[in-house]
């Protein structure tokens, strides 16, 4: 069938693709610090079906697609954007004004009706696990007109019935409740390693929308802690397409950082270090 | 350089930085993530053997986590605390886990908003807020819901917040205290304006002149602060863009022992050292390699104009 071309792809990439295809040209999404997949999903988007999808890295406005590293991304996003504010300036002229666009999040647990825990498990006050807290989270998840949730490991520990303490929630989920609450309208996508799963009603529970080849629908039913509807015939999730690949492979990533974040606890560290290592010859190189 | 009144009345080396911050008093701690904390001021505080302070972040790493490992803390008022690709900041963890450090989990709009109306004069601002979030619940005397006096419409209100001390690292600053940035500024304006007294550390103070030639940089005018110190790298080992990026190398030995016994050890190093012995123990020639990372990141297309 002619030139051979990329099929074999890897789970983190399938699902950077997957948070890709949310992202497009209406709003402004903040994006803060360095999280390797969102940045690689916005990227993707940027260069290819959405080049003016407007992203704020850090408190670099309008900023340009930038390579993925772990030292390089905050300097990049500066020289590469139109306008340099600070978080409140950000909140009030993006979030609270309603121009939030397309909001990426992860979390320790997520439950069905559309709310996140980033703060504790355990008793909140001296809780068994302290979480990092959930920074603009948790107003940001209902302001924005799409929240797509991401999840390298779908299990029911982090996809509960319940979370155990609600940092911040989606709130209105209907288009509208949400219309009537002042809010866009808009889903809730949520991408994991295992199955696309989608909510755009209240009252009713999340759709698998695909799942990824090879998963059984039941593998996904038997994984997640809350309710799930399952259409008769639930499609396969998209694969990453060769010129995906290529761009995420070798112009977006190639220090490969948004695997780090899929490596089992032992594999991360030595990981880590050759990445920087990698980073600094290339910085060492250009000092020189 | 300019021949004002109390020229350089403001100016101050980082050693006087304990007798200004003193202890059990609240001090809200610029930068975000991993970027522009004011570290040499932590060190320093660490190294006045203050105490019992109540430290204001918006979105804390290491140098939260550093203070709660040296026993600096009395309180924490935060939205996040993380060390992002290095894990969770293990001192803060343990320190609440234990009890033994009493916090305030803000909604990372609310603690910004509380500031601006604090900067405003106001006591409270309304917002669209977290509706559904348990963390107003936790706190009645912060976040209360209040109607529109014009529409009815339910809003969140949010307690004006007035931090002791704010203290902030810029790019540069003059004698009266005009600072600039040009990277990350993160909450620093917010939390300067806020504060009682506000404490600007730089990596350079520069004249008048310097500051007026580029005055679209300054985002805090001089009458706001009451002290400016000099500090060097003062950011490190989180990053001063476009200074020089985070030195990745550092923040993953602190990580490393952070979890560990050995952050004793760690903590004692700092405690014990300059902060010129500290630059020179940890750059040890790396700086221009530092400022070589912040260069070094690819901008991938720049859309035709």
């Amino acid at each position: 069938m002619g030139a051979s071309v990329m099929t074999d792809y890897e789970v983190h990439e399938l699902m950077t693709c997957r948070v890709a295809a949310e992202v497009d040209e209406d709003g402004v999404t903040v994006m803060g610090s360095f999280t390797p997949l969102a940045y690689a999903s916005y990227m993707l988007a940027k260069l290819t079906h959405a080049p003016r999808a407007y992203l704020v890295g850090f408190d670099a406005v309008g900023m340009a697609p930038v390579q993925l590293s772990f030292t390089g991304v905050e300097g990049a996003a500066y020289r590469g954007a139109v306008c340099r504010w600070g978080m409140l300036t950000e909140i009030n002229s993006i979030h609270l004004s309603n121009h939030g666009g397309v909001e990426a999040v992860s979390s320790a647990q997520f439950d069905g009706s559309g709310a996140i825990n980033l703060s504790a498990i355990g008793v909140f006050d001296t809780p068994k696990v302290r979480l990092p807290g959930g920074a603009g989270a948790a107003e940001v998840i209902k302001m924005y007109r799409k929240m797509v949730a991401y999840f390298g490991n779908h299990n029911k520990r982090t996809l509960v019935d319940q979370v155990e303490f609600v940092t911040g929630t989606r709130w209105r989920v209907g288009p509208a409740a949400r219309a009537a609450a002042g809010l866009k309208p808009g889903p809730i996508v949520v991408v994991t390693n295992l199955a696309v799963l989608v909510k755009d009603e209240d009252d009713a529970p999340f759709l698998i929308e695909s799942v990824h080849p090879g998963v059984t629908v039941q593998t996904v039913i038997d994984n997640t802690g809350f309710p799930l509807v399952a259409p008769k015939d639930v499609p396969t999730t998209d694969v990453p397409t060769p010129q995906q690949l290529d761009l995420l492979r070798n112009t977006i990533d190639p220090f490969g950082t948004v695997k780090f974040d899929f490596l089992p606890g032992r594999e991360r560290l030595p990981y880590l270090k050759g990445i920087l290592e990698a980073e600094w010859k290339r910085a060492a190189a250009r000092s020189a | 350089m300019s021949a004002g009144v109390n020229s350089t009345g403001k100016v101050v080396p980082l050693e006087a930085l304990g007798d200004l911050v003193r202890d059990g008093v609240s001090v809200a701690v610029g930068g975000g993530w991993f970027a522009n904390h004011p570290m040499a001021a932590v060190r320093q505080l660490i190294r006045a053997g203050r105490r019992d302070l109540h430290a204001i972040t918006v979105v804390g790493s290491v140098d939260m986590d550093l203070m709660a490992a040296a026993g600096v803390l009395g309180h924490l008022s935060f939205s996040m605390v993380t060390l992002e690709a290095f894990g969770l900041a293990p001192n803060v963890r343990r320190a609440i886990e234990s009890g033994r450090l009493p916090f305030t989990e803000y909604t990372g709009l609310g603690l910004l908003i509380g500031l601006e109306a604090q900067g405003r004069g106001v006591p409270f601002l309304p917002y669209r807020g977290p509706f559904g979030s348990d963390l107003p619940g936790k706190y009645p005397d912060i976040y209360t819901t209040i109607q529109c006096p014009f529409t009815g419409e339910e809003l969140t209100a949010v307690r004006a917040l007035q931090p002791d001390v704010a203290i902030v690292h810029a790019l540069r600053a003059d004698a009266e205290g005009n600072a600039q940035w040009d990277g990350t500024s993160g909450p620093d304006v917010e939390m300067a304006k806020a504060a009682r007294r506000v404490i600007v550390t730089c990596e350079e103070v520069v004249g008048r002149d310097v500051i007026v030639a580029s005055a679209h940089m300054t985002k805090l005018p001089g009458y706001y602060v009451h002290a400016v110190i000099e500090a060097p790298f003062g950011a490190h080992p989180t990053s001063h863009v476009p200074r020089y990026a985070l030195d990745a190398w550092q923040l993953m030995e602190y990580a490393e022992a952070a979890g560990t016994d050995s952050i004793g050890d760690y903590v004692a190093q700092l405690r014990d050292e300059t902060e010129e012995e500290y630059r020179k123990r940890v750059l040890a020639g790396r700086d221009s390699v530092l400022a070589s990372l912040a260069e070094a990141g690819e901008i991938l297309w720049v859309p035709a104009s």
